[in-house]
This record gives C-alpha cells, structure tokens and sequence, in this order.
C-alpha cells in the first residue's frame, strides 16, 4: 500500500510539491503543538501532509478512514480531505497499537474505549492480556511447526534422489496415513 | 486424592475479585482435603496459561484442563466438583 503511495506522490505536479514543501518547513510547529495537547483554532493538513508527518502513506490514511479509524476535520472547497492536527496523535497511537500486534478492529475497540466516559484502565488492561495469550498461542504453534520440520528435514540429506523417493515428502505421506480413519473392513479385521 | 481448581484472571478485573470469593467458597464446602483451590495471575504464569489454552481470563481449569472458559455459577462449579468426586469414589 505504502509504495503504491509513494510512486503516486512521484507522479504529482510540481504545485503540488511545492505545497508538499512548505508543509515540511512547518513540521517542527505542528509536531510541537501535537505534543503539548489539542490544537486550538482552524489549523487542518491535507492528507498529503498527513502521510508525511505520520510516515504512512495516503492509501493507508484513506483506508483507516475506511475502517473508521480516523476522519477528516472537513473537507476544502475542491473537495479535498482536510485533517486536523490531532489526527496525527491518533495515527501514532495506531501504529504502536499495530506493532503491539492488536488488529485494526482491536484498534477500533481501543479508540472507542478512549472516548467512553465509563471506561478505565482495566477495559484496555483486558484488551492487552487477551492480545498476549494470542500471541503466545501464535508462538507455541510456530515452535511447533518449526520443530516439525526439523524432525523432517533430519530424515535424510541425500538430495540427488528422485521425488518419489524423498524422504521429506514419503514422512508426510505416512503422517496423512496415520490421520486417515480406518475403513469399516479394516476395523473389522481388527476385530 | 483431591481435586485441583485453579482459576485464571488477571490483575485489576473487579468483576473477577466478586466472583472469585463466592466460588472459592464453594470449593472450600467440599474440604481442602477433597478440594485444592489455586488463584493464578495469568500475567505471572502465562507459560501455564497457554498450555491450557486460555484465550481469555478469567477461566477455571480443573486437574490441568481448562474446564470453564469464562466464570461459571456457583450451582455448575459445585455440581462439576460433586460429578468428579463422585466418579473418584
């Protein structure tokens, strides 16, 4: 999404790099009044801008306003997406909230429970706690699967032979055997 | 030998804490000779935690199987524990 963003903006007119520009001079400002709290007045971006400062690309920006995770302040006279500064902080929060590993429905639930006067520090609490057996579960598969494959690839290592008859590919043979249910005359035979 | 019920929860569910007291007094009917009961903070054995397969606190494993997936009434955790003990004997 990002370098479909990017080979957009390489394509831009010159105006609109010029803006581009002028928007990067000012970053120190903006970043400055993000950081101490909500911004008073009219102060808006263009999604451009946005992208920039929030090192996203527009697609990106475009698609969490897709998925309600951010909405312009309102929108120019030609129609084009005006943000307001605080929707910096929040493409922040979205990002370490993705390296975290929460999915952006989770993000979703995150933000709403910001904005909920009832909510406490335990409701996120019980989002994070959640989150991290997920990811421990995910890790415990992975291990799993890893150590599978060393056990195959332990099982030989001459890799001149033919495909029927590797060695790797015969173990995963047996093992679709061994998960196959027994026929009704086999299970008689049993008998 | 006795029956092992652990509940999982982590730290700061206040909903936990309530209910947490009322099924521990259902475990501790049967005796602590017959009943072990064991509060985890899934924060602190989270190794545990995944073996059983929590996926969300709070839970109650029975004997290392996580047998409730979220907090039961206190009538089904006596009523489980009375089966158990029943097919013990």
């Amino acid at each position: 999404m990002e370098s479909a963003s990017n080979k957009r903006v390489g394509r831009q007119p010159v105006a609109n790099k010029l803006v581009q520009e002028k928007s990067l001079i000012i970053v120190p400002a903006i970043t400055h009044v993000v950081q101490s709290g909500p911004v008073q007045g009219s102060a808006t971006l263009t999604v451009g801008k946005v992208a920039k400062m929030a090192q996203v690309s527009t697609d990106t920006i475009r698609y969490y306003e897709k998925e309600g995770l951010i909405t312009p302040a309102k929108k120019s006279h030609s129609g084009y997406r005006l943000y307001h500064p605080d929707a910096l902080r929040r493409l922040h929060f979205i990002k370490h909230a993705k390296h975290a590993g929460f999915s952006l429905s989770e993000i979703r639930e995150l933000l709403m429970l910001k904005n909920r006067k009832d909510a406490c520090c335990n409701d996120v609490q019980r989002l994070a706690v959640e989150k991290k057996l997920q990811l421990e579960q995910k890790i415990k598969s992975l291990k799993i699967m890893s150590q599978t494959l060393t056990e195959l690839l332990n099982i030989g290592t001459d890799k001149t032979k033919p495909l029927d008859q590797c060695p790797i590919l015969a173990a995963l043979e047996r093992s679709l055997n061994l998960e196959k249910p027994a026929s009704r005359e086999e299970q008689e035979n049993e008998h | 030998m006795s029956i092992r019920v652990e509940i999982l929860s982590a730290p700061g569910c206040g909903k936990c804490a309530l209910a947490k007291d009322k099924l521990k007094s259902v475990a501790e009917e049967f005796g602590p000779d017959k009943v072990a009961w064991r509060e985890i903070n899934v924060l602190d054995e989270i190794d545990y935690a995944v073996e059983l397969g929590l996926i969300a606190p709070p839970a109650i494993a029975i004997n290392g199987k996580l047998v409730f997936q979220t907090l039961p009434s206190i009538h089904k955790l006596r009523e489980e524990l009375a089966k158990r003990l029943c097919n013990e004997i």
